[in-house]
Order: C-alpha cells, then structure tokens, then sequence
C-alpha cells in the first residue's frame, strides 16, 4: 500500500542529454561520421516541486525549457539522470503497474488514439488494458462524452475528426480509469480560441467534481489563468518561481498595465516615458505602459495633460505579459525570490517577536 | 495471464477492425502471401528436378521441411511481424512513450500490438501444405501429434530471438540496419542446417541458435534419436526469454523518447 502525504514530490531531479552537432553539406556529414563532438545537456536541472494531493498547477516556460521532459520523468516514461521522483508514492521510473493505473498523461502534439478505427474501438482496448469493468466502462463513456458533447463522434474513424474533436477524445480516453493524478501537455495546442475555451471548461468543471491532482502545461495563458491556482515557472531546466498567480503577477512589482492611444503620433523620446517600460506601436500613437501604482495616479494626470489622448484603460499586470518579461529578463525572478525569501525572513522575525 | 488475453482479444478487434477498413488491401494481401509460397515450395520443387537428395534428405522430406517453415514465417508473418518495423519508428518518434505508460508488459504491448489479418486465412493453406507433404512421409503418430506443439515452439522461439536483435534499436534508434539483419538470419532459419558449411553451421547453431528453428523439430519428426537437438532449442528459448528481459530493461533506461 503506497500511501502519500504529497501527490508528487521531486528532489534535485536532473536529466542530461548528450547530442552532436553537424556541420552542413557532405562533408559535415563524412566528418559527423567518422568524428563527433558530443556535448551534455541538462534539459531538467536539479528540479524541486511539491504538489499536494487535488492541486491544479500550470507548469510554464519557454520552449526548450524542461517541461516535456520533466512530464516524461513524472510518468515514468524516460528515466532521471539523477534526483529523486515520488508520485503517488511510488518511484515512476519503477513503472509499478497500480502506478500506471493511477495517472495519465495527455500529449496535445501526440496521439494515443488509433487513425485507422473509430476511438470507441480505442477506448474498448483501453478498458482492457485498464481492467475497468463493463458497467464502469458504460457508466464512464457515458459521462465523459456527455461532458465533452462527444457522443456524435464515438463510431467515427479519427482520422476523419478535426483537431479539436480529436483532442476531446484524446482526453476522454485517459479518463476513462479515474485517474488520481493527470499529466496535461499542451492539451490545447493548436485548437481554436472556441475549442481551447470548452477544454477549458471541460476540464476545470472534472477537477472540480473528481479532486484530482493535475499538473497542465500550456503556452496559451488563457488556460493557466483559468484552471490554475498555482503556477510552476521552469527556465534552463530549473524551478525559478513557485507560487500562486497573484504571486505571480506581482513578480514585476505591484505595477499596473496602461495603454494610451492618442490622436495623432506623440513625442516617443519625452523624459516622461523614461522608467515606464514603453512599448510603442509602429504608428507612434498607441503606447502600454507599466506603472507602479503608486504613481498611477500622478503619472496618468501628467500624460493627460501633456498629450492628445483619445483612449486610455488601465488593468492589472496581465499574466501572458508578466510571462513574456521574465522570458527576455530571467534575472527578475531571482530578484522576486530574493525578496520574497526576505520577506519571509522578516515576517518569521516578526512572528518571533 | 488472464488480463493479457483479454487485451490480446482486443488487439485482434482492433486490427481486424483497421485493416478491413481498407476491403482491397485486405484481399490484395491474401494473394501476395499465396505467390510468396508458391515461390519457396515451387523452388524447391525445381531443384530436386536436377538431384535426387540435397544432403540426407529427399525431394518431399525437404518439401515437408519448407511447409513446416512457411507454418511458421506465416504466424510469424500475421501476429508480429509489422510490429518490429514499428518498434524503430516508435523509439524515433517517441511513439513508445503511450506504451510504457499502459499498465501491461510493454514487450507484450511492443511486439505483439499491431497485427496483418489479411494473411491469417492463409492459415488454411500453410496447414494444408504441411499436411500434404506430411502425408507423403512415414511419420510415426506421436510425430503427428506433436505437430502443432513444435509448430508453436518454433515461432516462439524464433519470435524471441528476433525480439533480442531487436532490442538493440534502443541504443541504435534507426532500425532499418537491425531488421535486414534480423530478415536474413530469417532466412538463414528457412534452410536445414546440413545446408551451410561447419563454421557457419556451428556459429548459428550454438553461438546465435537461429538454425535450430526448423531444423531441431523437423528432424526430431524425422527420426526421435534426434531429441538432443529439440532439448538444445528448448534451452536456448529459456535463455532467450532472460535474455530479452534483461536487455528491455536496460533499453528501457536507454531510452530518451523525442522532443514535443
């Protein structure tokens, strides 16, 4: 009996993988065969993470980041470099078969889903390698494609779905065994603002009424914002921020976001705009700004007065913006976690105190 | 042992259920596995219009010999055959990576997942031939009811020696070096032993066993003072069976799947 306090929990996970370049052209290809200069990287970099048993994370970061591989070590798929995984209690890599029958793991760019037959002939095989019994299996076809609106689509050949229709199936078909805990890669990659919206829905509506724990990674912000209450940031393989979206959003400091748009093309060098973090349109007449918001206030007086403003509308850091800031500046996480860690350090003084 | 089978019924529904949504390929299949007996036994039949015994043995003790393989390339042919052509595009394209999670062998799941329906009804005709040339010999009638079990030990034996060259493809990722190597000492299998010069008799005898395969049950059909070489194959398949477990679970570690 595998009990655990933590729904998964990494320590100083690493994962490296060796590869060599090749020139191009012929003769880069005679020399790749005959010599090659192997380089080691880490795609997973002494990765810590503790999630606890219901919790809905998002595990964010640039491509290249970590995140597949990381997903890949959490399910057993590839084997750690070093570090240790336990999910579920169990060691992933071990590959015990009641570990396989708790999770899932759903790859938006990938398919479990035969082309060839219709998914319920999919799903059939699924109940048997799962062992789910007949009335279960009934009982769950019939409520996850109620859910999913998918009823329609059972007894179609996949290859003739389109993406979205297909990515419901995909999910339907690593539900099937109630797992405890699911995997989500990109599960919304490439679909329609329309279908990304009801996966959505879908999925924060299962999580809801199953409390399991689901670990989603998504470049569609939207998705994060919606299902998340906490938000894993992985940059060069490493955690680098770990905490809840408000957190998140006031990574950059407790800034708000502005945009002015003015009725004619406006001075761009003027001093005012120095310390805001302008970014301009091509036209010169549309500007966003990030203010602190302390200086809302005054800052928004000065513009308007000083400009021919048409339109402003002020909202709070939106997450997708935030995200792209520590992309290009990962040296502003380190700085909030330095802050963070010191704020901690007070308030522990205080409380002591 | 019962969850496998039932998984296994569910592979033949499957694979029966995508390949008859193509109805021609479906039938086309049927023919071109008939043409590629009617090759082997009609080449065979040829030769012996020129000799009248290739080593010890006679035009139909060597026909029976060829049926006995074609019974064995057929089951092979049918249940696991396109799965080790998959197995390389799976490791390259990270397609394994479905597999492993699945809460089942995945050996089971890798070589015996994708199966061609289209050539089991000729499971009709490999029987028949069998039976034909069989008939033709004295065989004595524990021979004959032995038949269908050395028939089974020969695919499961040669099943796990190509699962083992197989394997490699772990550490090599592109497989198609690995299956022409694993289709010729396929075809090295469909000849009797006494055919190939010493060295080469003895390195894929005892060395790499694959000429075992026909030789060891046909000649123990033949004559039971050959039992040896039976108890040889037996051994060799027990070791095989370790072998493939041990080496899966180091490929296992060696594998990296593929990027997103």
């Amino acid at each position: 009996m595998h009990n655990s306090k933590y729904a998964l929990r990494t320590h100083q996970l690493t994962k490296s993988f060796r590869s060599f370049k090749k020139k191009p052209g012929i003769k880069g290809t005679l020399q790749s065969f005959v010599k090659r200069d192997y380089t080691t990287k880490n795609a997973v970099d002494g990765f810590d993470v503790t999630i606890k048993h219901g919790e809905f994370i998002g595990l964010l970061g640039p491509n290249g980041a970590g995140k597949t591989t990381l997903m890949k070590m959490l399910t057993g798929i590839i084997v750690p470099s070093s570090g240790d995984i336990e999910v579920l209690g169990y060691t992933p890599s071990e590959r015990h078969k009641i570990f396989r029958k708790k999770i899932a793991l759903v790859m938006g760019q990938k398919s479990q889903l035969w082309w060839d037959i219709p998914a319920m002939d999919s799903f059939k095989l699924l109940q048997k390698y799962y062992e789910v019994t007949d009335q279960n299996f009934k009982n769950r076809v019939e409520e996850l494609s109620e859910l999913l609106a998918v009823k329609d689509l059972l007894h179609i050949h996949v290859r003739k779905l389109s993406l979205g229709e297909r990515m419901k199936l995909e999910l339907m078909a690593c539900l099937l065994h109630e797992p405890e805990i699911i995997f989500l890669d990109e599960p919304t990659i490439g679909l329609d603002l329309v279908a990304q919206k009801r996966i959505r829905e879908f999925l924060a509506s299962y999580h809801k009424k199953n409390n399991c724990s689901v670990i989603l990674t998504s470049h569609y912000m939207a998705d994060v914002e919606a299902l998340c209450e906490r938000i894993v940031l992985i940059i060069d393989g490493k955690n680098s921020f770990d905490g809840s979206i408000h957190e998140f959003q006031n990574v950059l400091g407790r800034k708000k976001f502005v945009q002015f748009r003015f009725s004619e093309k406006v001075d761009n060098k003027a001093s005012i705009w120095k310390d805001l973090d302008p970014e301009w349109n091509p036209a010169g007449n549309m500007v966003n700004l990030r203010i602190d918001e302390s200086q809302l206030r005054e800052k928004s007086q000065e513009i308007l007065q000083s400009f021919p403003v048409s339109d402003f509308q002020t909202d709070k850091m939106p997450i997708e913006r935030v995200m792209n800031t520590l992309l290009t500046r990962p040296d502003l996480v380190a700085k909030s976690a330095a802050q963070k860690a010191q704020q901690q350090a007070q308030q522990k003084n205080k409380d002591k105190a | 042992m019962k969850h496998y089978l039932k998984v296994y019924r569910e592979f033949l529904n499957t694979c029966f259920s995508q390949a008859m949504s193509f109805r021609i390929n479906f039938i086309f299949l049927i023919g071109m596995e008939l043409i590629f007996y009617s090759t082997n036994l009609f080449t065979v039949d040829f030769i012996f219009d020129y000799v009248d015994t290739i080593g010890p043995w006679n035009r139909d003790q060597f026909l029976f010999f060829t049926a006995f393989m074609l019974t064995v390339d057929h089951m092979h042919m049918t249940f696991n055959s396109e799965n080790f052509w998959w197995f390389s595009d799976d490791l390259k394209r990270g397609n394994l990576d479905f597999t492993l999670l699945k809460p089942i062998s995945s050996i089971f799941t890798v070589f015996f997942r994708r199966m061609r329906p289209g050539t089991l009804p000729n499971i009709f005709t490999t029987w028949g031939l069998m039976i034909y040339f069989g008939s033709k010999l004295d065989f004595a009638w524990w021979a004959w009811a032995a038949l269908p079990l050395l028939i089974l030990t020969s695919y499961a034996f040669i099943i796990s020696l190509e699962i083992i060259i197989s394997i490699s493809m772990f550490w090599l990722t592109e497989g198609h070096g690995v299956n022409f190597l694993r289709m010729q000492l396929q075809r090295f299998s469909q000849w009797p032993d006494f055919v190939f010069m010493y060295f080469t008799r003895k390195a894929l005898t005892f060395f790499f066993p694959i000429l075992l395969v026909g030789t060891a049950p046909v000649q123990l059909m033949f004559d039971a003072s050959n039992w040896k070489y039976f108890i040889l194959m037996l051994f060799y398949f027990g070791l095989s069976l370790i072998t493939i477990k041990a080496l899966w679970s180091l490929g296992l570690k060696q594998y990296e799947s593929a990027s997103s």
